[in-house]
């Protein structure tokens, strides 16, 4: 005889990563290393902001470099001689906790106080994913197109600190950079939102700012 | 597309509770998404019947559930569902539904839940 049977589950799928990312968390408090997890599309000019950090910031920054296949940015953070752990996602559009702490295990935490997260390009996937950060700083950039920021409304409504990059040709993409930072203070009034051009170095130093604020919170 | 991440999660989630229970066979399954979290019903559910093949889970009925989304506002203490306009689907989480204001937390919407499943099993 075979009998019919309710098994009640309750199991969030969402929790293992939740349970990671604050695992990650503690390694890095453990360690005195602030984190900041870099979202933004492809293009939007992650890794030359970071690039930037690196050169003017006056604290130990170590990368994690998150690619779908290749370790480009990772050979771009090298030459800088900062520790650097490349991850790649395989088939994945976002990274996740676990990922990162694989890759924690890889870097000299003691001897970095700031370590960049670079996140895989997509303003969509990561969302669903902590990954054990401090903070989450997003990038976009006017090239995106200026309904951006509205289009991708939970992204920003997580972020800590929006970065509304390459203004210095926002009238040549024919993009309105004012609504990009209006929008994102719609979507999340306790972000910061700065405007910047890492071509002509607007807004760097006030990225670093608030970042240090953060740090020293 | 990650997608094809969390239905390997939840098939092997349920697929580890069927065996628990001594499932011959499984014949339903009550999975419950947030309505803010970034996965597509449609494809999870093309996902699931793919991974499934030749397990205990292969034919099963899949029902998603959709679990709305709740807030607690910031300015006026309203805690609780928001109006849903799917036609402006971001404006849920931006205003709170009692004073407008867009200072607020999100408690709920955006969980991904294997909730229960039907099994058929020997006596």
């Amino acid at each position: 005889m075979h009998k019919i049977a309710e098994v009640e589950i309750q199991h969030d799928i969402m929790l293992a990563n939740k349970k990671l990312a604050k695992r990650n968390q503690r390694i890095l408090d453990k360690s005195d290393v602030f984190a900041v997890d870099v979202l933004g599309a492809i293009g939007s000019g992650k890794t030359s902001l970071i690039e930037s950090l690196i050169k003017k910031m006056n604290v130990k920054i170590g990368v994690i470099a998150g690619d779908v296949i290749s370790k480009f940015d990772a050979n771009r953070f090298e030459q800088y001689e900062v520790p650097v752990v490349g991850l790649n996602t395989g088939k994945e559009c976002h990274l996740d906790a676990h990922l990162v702490e694989h890759a924690l295990e890889d870097l000299p935490l003691e001897k970095i106080d700031l370590l960049f997260i670079e996140n895989v390009g997509n303003l969509i996937c990561p969302v669903d994913f902590d990954l054990g950060s401090h903070i989450r700083m997003v990038v976009v950039s006017v090239s995106e197109g200026d309904d951006t920021v509205e289009k991708h409304p939970l992204i920003f409504k997580d972020a800590d600190l929006v970065v509304i990059n390459k203004v210095d040709i926002a009238e040549a993409v024919d993009a309105d950079d004012e609504k990009m930072v209006s929008d994102a203070r719609m979507l999340n009034p306790d972000a910061i939102v700065i405007k910047s051009s890492l071509k002509t170095g607007k807004g760097v130093d006030e990225i670093i700012n608030v970042i240090e604020n953060f740090m020293n919170k | 597309m990650h997608e094809l991440s969390m239905a390997d999660a939840m098939v092997k989630t349920i697929l580890e509770a069927a065996e628990k229970n001594q499932a011959e066979k499984i014949l339903e399954v009550t999975i419950e998404i947030g309505k803010l979290t970034m996965l597509n019903p449609d494809q999870l559910i093309f996902l699931l019947e793919v991974l499934t093949e030749d397990t205990l889970l292969e034919d099963s009925e899949i029902h998603i559930e959709e679990i709305p989304v709740e807030i607690e506002c910031k300015s006026c203490d309203y805690k609780g569902l928001t109006n849903l306009d799917d036609s402006d689907h971001y404006l849920i989480i931006v205003k709170c539904p009692q004073c407008g204001e867009r200072d607020l937390k999100v408690t709920a919407g955006r969980e991904c839940n294997v909730k229960n499943i039907k099994i058929e099993k020997s006596d």
